[in-house]
């Protein structure tokens, strides 16, 4: 089953058309890459999941359930982390979560309890002072115990890497991998390194509607092209090579640097297997060969185009 | 010194009140670094010299945002 | 209200931590003490700065001169430090963002509101209580006991002029975004309020009046029905100005 499904989603400021038929579907236990340039509209698309915004139409459902703008009963379902998360700076950690836990109804000693697990599980149980002495990093931290506190199928985090530290970044990484199989994790980034590290699934939008979408090996697979590169011992074995007639006809490119060749071959499945006879036929042995995958930068760049 | 012996139930509890102020005050001044405005001098200067407006006057505009 | 309770525990917790509660005990303790002393040394303080050989009389300072400064106090300065206090209670938790956070967790915007104006209703009662305690105290102490009238009922009055303070100020920060908005409509309100009175027949209705007539009232020159009719306007604006800060604050987009 699917825990958030949007269709259709359309949203305009004025002249600009920020949300344009979007469709996305998170299916359970996914940790979901949601990637996007600067403005592209990722947290607008969460600010109208979690009720607090007006869609011009189309649908959003969590849980099965539909959202409303203004009273988000499906917020029951969802833990929210916000880019930069603010607190009570006056608060210690535990005050704060019992404020959360009260607020969203729980009994008092099952607050205790998951609080204290939830500190623990973000490495700030050591952390009995006031928030205002914390770094940006401990309160992202905080940011993804609250978002926890109800035991939510879906968390929400917008940017929660983008304004860290590489230390911090790499905690909160490593706290939502940890979560992973216990809920639905769906986070926005511009950061594709954080997105490849953590992610099974992925989409980009672009211009208001996803341009890619799908698990990573699947896109990866998807935009595999019959790329090879060849590292040649000698030199003359590399022009020797790169002047072969079963190489220079249409639907071939070749860029030869050094002593480097990068072979793309459009269409052919066979692709490298022709590669390794003709190097065999020329009893040439390179130093290296590769086929070269789609890295999610070079992907990136291109359906943003 | 007169005054002194006839009003002390009147002073002793005010220079007490005024005491609790200043001491917190000081001690929040000295244990931050932001302020609304002003630096840490002017504050320390504030709440030290202006019996009782100082401080209030220290918590009130001055005391950065948390705890 | 289960949310109520939890936000005004909230609210007189940061009162509390960020010296709100601290500074507003001990202004009116100031005051407390300092009414019936000022009072008693006021003919002492100026008799020494009569020149020698000239004789002025000066009436002997009595119970009634040290509420005097009672009232005057707490309606001066008393007023100006509650509302500053209080000056950034909801523009500074909207402009930061800490609201959001718990409204999207289901708080209700309406015990928001509420819980905010219970609380500084609450530390406002504990001021304007322990100020008059102790006057009381200390006057008892000094002054030999003379009949006052009214003063319960006059100190009344002072509370829910502050009262009615604290919801146009509320009201005045789910209007304007900023803290010093919040004053500015306080101020304006006040200022307002003041002009009225230069209508003859205003008077009478105006919140204001609970505030120029305590001494009039402790000293016995009026009873207590002449203020009536401001009392009900101030309680009936008062309710009003919260519902109305109610209001605006669930349609205010955050």
């Amino acid at each position: 089953m699917s825990i958030l499904e949007i269709q259709d989603l359309q949203l305009r400021f004025g002249d600009n058309q920020v949300l344009n038929g979007l469709n996305m579907t998170v299916p359970e236990h996914a940790v979901f890459g949601f990637v996007g340039r600067n403005g592209a509209g990722k947290t607008t698309t969460m600010r109208i999941v979690l009720g607090l915004l007006k869609a011009q139409g189309g649908t959003v459902t969590v849980c099965g359930e539909r959202v409303r703008y203004g009273a988000a009963k499906t917020n029951r379902h969802i833990g929210f982390l916000p880019d930069v998360p603010e607190f009570y700076g006056y608060m210690r950690p535990l005050e704060y979560l019992k404020l959360c836990g009260e607020i969203a109804g729980l009994p008092p000693q099952s607050i205790r309890r998951k609080s204290e697990e939830l500190l623990e599980l973000v490495g700030l149980d050591a952390a009995n002072r006031r928030i205002s002495g914390f770094s940006r990093g401990m309160k992202q931290r905080l940011g993804i115990a609250q978002a926890l506190l109800n035991e939510p199928r879906l968390l929400i985090c917008d940017e929660p890497t983008s304004a860290l530290d590489p230390i911090g970044r790499k905690q909160v990484l490593d706290i939502l991998s940890a979560i992973r199989g216990q809920t639905t994790v769906v986070f926005s980034t511009h950061i594709l390194s954080d997105v490849e590290r953590i992610c099974d699934r992925i989409a980009v939008l672009e211009q208001g509607r996803l341009v890619l979408s799908g698990t990573l090996a699947e896109i990866q697979k998807q935009h595999r092209r019959n790329s090879f590169s060849i590292r040649f011992a000698e030199d003359h074995e590399a022009r020797k090579f790169s002047q072969l007639e079963e190489l220079n006809k249409p639907g071939i490119e070749l860029s030869l640097q050094d002593q480097v060749l990068t072979i793309v071959i459009e269409g052919e499945a066979a692709a490298g297997r022709l590669l390794i006879d003709l190097l065999s036929r020329e009893k040439i042995a390179p130093e290296k060969f590769e086929a070269i995958e789609p890295t999610l930068e070079s992907l990136f760049a291109e359906v943003v185009q | 010194m007169e005054i002194l012996q006839e009003y002390w139930p009147f002073l002793l509890p005010l220079i007490l009140a005024q005491l609790v102020l200043l001491i917190t005050a000081l001690m929040h001044v000295l244990k931050h670094q932001n302020y609304r405005f002003g630096s840490r001098t002017l504050w320390i200067i504030v709440v030290v010299f202006f019996q009782i407006l100082g401080p209030v006057a220290y918590f009130v505009f001055g005391r950065g945002e948390d705890g | 209200m289960n949310h109520y309770i939890v936000f005004v525990k909230k609210e007189l917790l940061e009162y509390a931590r960020t010296y709100k509660l601290l500074v507003m005990t001990v202004v009116f303790v100031i005051f407390g003490i300092t009414n019936p002393l000022i009072a008693k040394l006021t003919p002492e303080l100026i008799s020494s700065f009569v020149p020698e050989g000239m004789t002025i009389t000066i009436p002997e300072p009595s119970a009634l001169d040290a509420w005097a400064q009672f009232f005057k106090n707490s309606q001066q300065v008393g007023l100006i430090v509650l509302v500053l206090v209080f000056s950034g209670v909801l523009s500074s938790e909207v402009a930061k963002g800490t609201l959001i956070n718990l409204l999207t967790k289901g708080l209700s915007r309406q015990a928001v509101i509420l819980a905010k104006y219970s609380a500084m209703a609450l530390v406002w009662s504990w001021s304007v209580v322990i100020s008059a305690l102790l006057t009381w105290v200390y006057t008892v102490y000094l002054f030999p006991v003379d009949p006052l009238s009214n003063l319960v009922f006059s100190i009344f009055c002072l509370w829910l002029f502050g009262g009615f303070l604290l919801a146009v100020l509320l009201l005045g920060a789910t209007l304007v975004r900023s803290n010093y908005g919040s004053l500015l409509v306080t101020g304006a309100g006040v200022l307002i309020l003041t002009v009225l009175n230069v209508i003859p027949q205003a008077g009478k209705y105006n919140p204001t009046a609970l505030v120029t007539k305590s001494m009039d009232l402790v000293a016995g020159t009026i009873g207590l029905p002449p203020l009536y009719a401001s009392l009900g306007i101030t309680a009936a604006a008062t309710l009003a100005l919260i519902g109305l800060a109610v209001l605006v604050f669930s349609k205010k987009q955050l």
